[in-house]
């Protein structure tokens, strides 16, 4: 290993610490990682000024910002609270449908919104509905968590890290859904079993719950429709339009359009609310990967772990995904998809469906494996204190590492069956 | 300050959705289904301004607010007595 290389490395290091540490905001930190990777990329010659702006992945910032601005415009409409508000309805004061209910709800809308969004309106019904029913909010407020952190692994913009690997490995919206959708919807029904059955002894007694009709809290019905129609939209767009050449950013971008001429909302204000902090998150850290690229490093990585696992497409797939799932426990997992990718497509014998798939089932079922895995269990633990429950590191940890080493596990049989692995 | 404390704060430090954005949810979801509620905005009242100390702590008073509760059952038990004779 050259010292460029090494400096490199210790600027990728660097930027994972101050971002996992929190010192200045993620983004800050992905942008002084550029910063250094740029300067002294430009100084020692490692690229030219122009192969550095390449760094950026246009298309992924374009699906990022096209994704961010339907579901803003829609989560507007109180689709996503009338939603949650229905789930509570059909549970009628039964705790394990509640429980049941909720689950499938948090996975449910995090399909279309951010995590965190999702995790703001799901706490919101849980804080108000356990605090109606006295019931200990802790089991829900978990398990939402859990749930939201699964929900979406098996499409195209149902996490950010799926844009990433999507856009790099190729996959459109219908192979995510080929691919992944099976083993998504079962890792639901087994998620729900093990919370339920780590939590039964908590949900309380069947109570009497009070009347209300969710259609109350939708204002605005027209935009009401017209959002559940933008989501269709989009959905059909990509299914369709993908497969005439047309790429993932295009329809995104398409749909936002669509969306923000059919919005009652001000477009200033939407724009307010997209989450530019992983935008420019994302943006900084492509640059320190990029230089990391640059040196040749990643390219080791690929030979080096070619000639280690890549000759068994099995070793190669499960190799990758618990070292991506680890390593989503412990940082962000936008990071882990931006570092894994370009050692995957580096090698040819690694480029495979198998592999890419393992990178996707590993950045989203490692993200909640401790209070520290992401932003959502840090907002779900911030609800419960403010709702006057103190969540200690050790109980979330507890059930984190259960529920994601489970997943983990299912995930592997579901690799090895679905691309015949074994053979 | 312990450790359990440090990485307590450090994980207050990481929430990434401002407290109010929570609460405005939480707030529709009480309208929808909870228990009903009402927010007031009172101004100290004019000759009081030095008490403006103890005036902000009232807010947090859960005395203070069990006396407005009290008066609330009186002001809704008159309403109701008014409304029986009309």
């Amino acid at each position: 290993m050259d010292p460029v290389q090494i400096l490199f490395i210790l600027i990728y290091l660097l930027t994972i610490l101050i971002t996992a540490t929190k010192i200045v905001p993620m983004s800050v930190a992905a942008l002084i990682g550029a910063l250094l990777t740029v300067w002294f990329g430009l100084l020692y010659d490692v690229f030219g000024y122009e192969e550095a702006l390449g760094f950026i992945d246009m298309k992924l910032i374009f699906l990022l910002l096209g994704v961010m601005i339907v579901v803003e415009v829609a989560e507007r409409s109180g689709l996503f609270r009338f939603g949650a508000l229905y789930a509570v309805k059909i549970s009628r004061g039964n705790p394990t449908l509640l429980f049941v209910s909720v689950c499938v709800v948090a996975a449910a809308v995090s399909v279309f919104l951010s995590d965190p969004t999702a995790m703001l309106l799901i706490a919101a019904a849980m804080a108000t509905i356990t605090k109606l029913l006295r019931y200990d909010p802790v089991p829900y407020f978990v398990s939402a968590m859990v749930m939201i952190n699964l929900g979406g692994t098996s499409t195209l913009i149902g996490s950010v890290s799926n844009m990433i690997i999507g856009l790099q490995a190729g996959f459109s919206f219908t192979a995510f859904i080929e691919y992944l959708a099976l083993c998504e919807l079962a890792l639901w029904a087994l998620t729900i079993f093990v919370l339920y059955m780590l939590f039964k002894s908590r949900l309380g007694e069947k109570k009497e719950l009070p009347e209300y009709n969710p259609w109350e809290s939708v204002k605005d019905k027209k935009f009401f429709y017209r959002s559940i129609l933008i989501l269709i939209l989009l959905v059909v767009l990509f299914l369709t339009l993908e497969n005439l050449g047309v790429g993932a950013e295009a329809v995104a971008l398409g749909c936002a359009i669509i969306a923000l001429a059919l919005s009652n909302s001000d477009p200033a204000d939407i724009f307010k609310k997209l989450d530019w902090e992983t935008i420019f998150f994302i943006a900084g850290f492509m640059f320190v990967v990029g230089g990391l690229e640059s040196t040749g490093l990643l390219n080791d990585i690929s030979t080096q772990l070619f000639q280690t696992v890549g000759q068994s497409p099995l070793g190669a797939s499960i190799a990758t995904l618990w070292a991506s799932g680890l390593a989503s426990g412990a940082v962000s997992n936008i990071a882990v998809a931006l570092t894994f990718s370009p050692i995957i497509s580096g090698v040819a014998a690694l480029n495979s469906a198998a592999v890419w798939s393992a990178l996707v089932l590993g950045t989203n079922l490692g993200g909640a494996m401790t209070p520290l895995s992401g932003a959502v269990m840090m907002m779900g633990i911030g609800a419960l204190k403010r709702e006057g429950i103190s969540l200690s590191f050790a109980e979330f940890t507890k059930v984190g590492v259960i529920t994601s080493l489970v997943q983990l596990g299912f995930a592997s049989i579901y690799l090895i069956v679905r691309f015949n692995l074994w053979v | 300050m312990g450790v359990n404390k440090l990485v307590r704060k450090w994980i207050e430090s990481r929430e990434k959705k401002p407290e109010s954005e929570y609460e405005e949810a939480k707030r529709q979801f009480e309208m929808a289904i909870g228990q009903p509620f009402i927010t007031l905005k009172l101004e100290i009242p004019a000759g009081f301004e030095e008490f403006s100390n103890e005036f902000r702590k009232l807010e947090n008073d859960y005395q203070f607010q069990e006396e407005v509760k009290d008066l609330i059952k009186k002001r809704l038990l008159l309403a109701s007595r008014l409304k029986k004779s009309t």
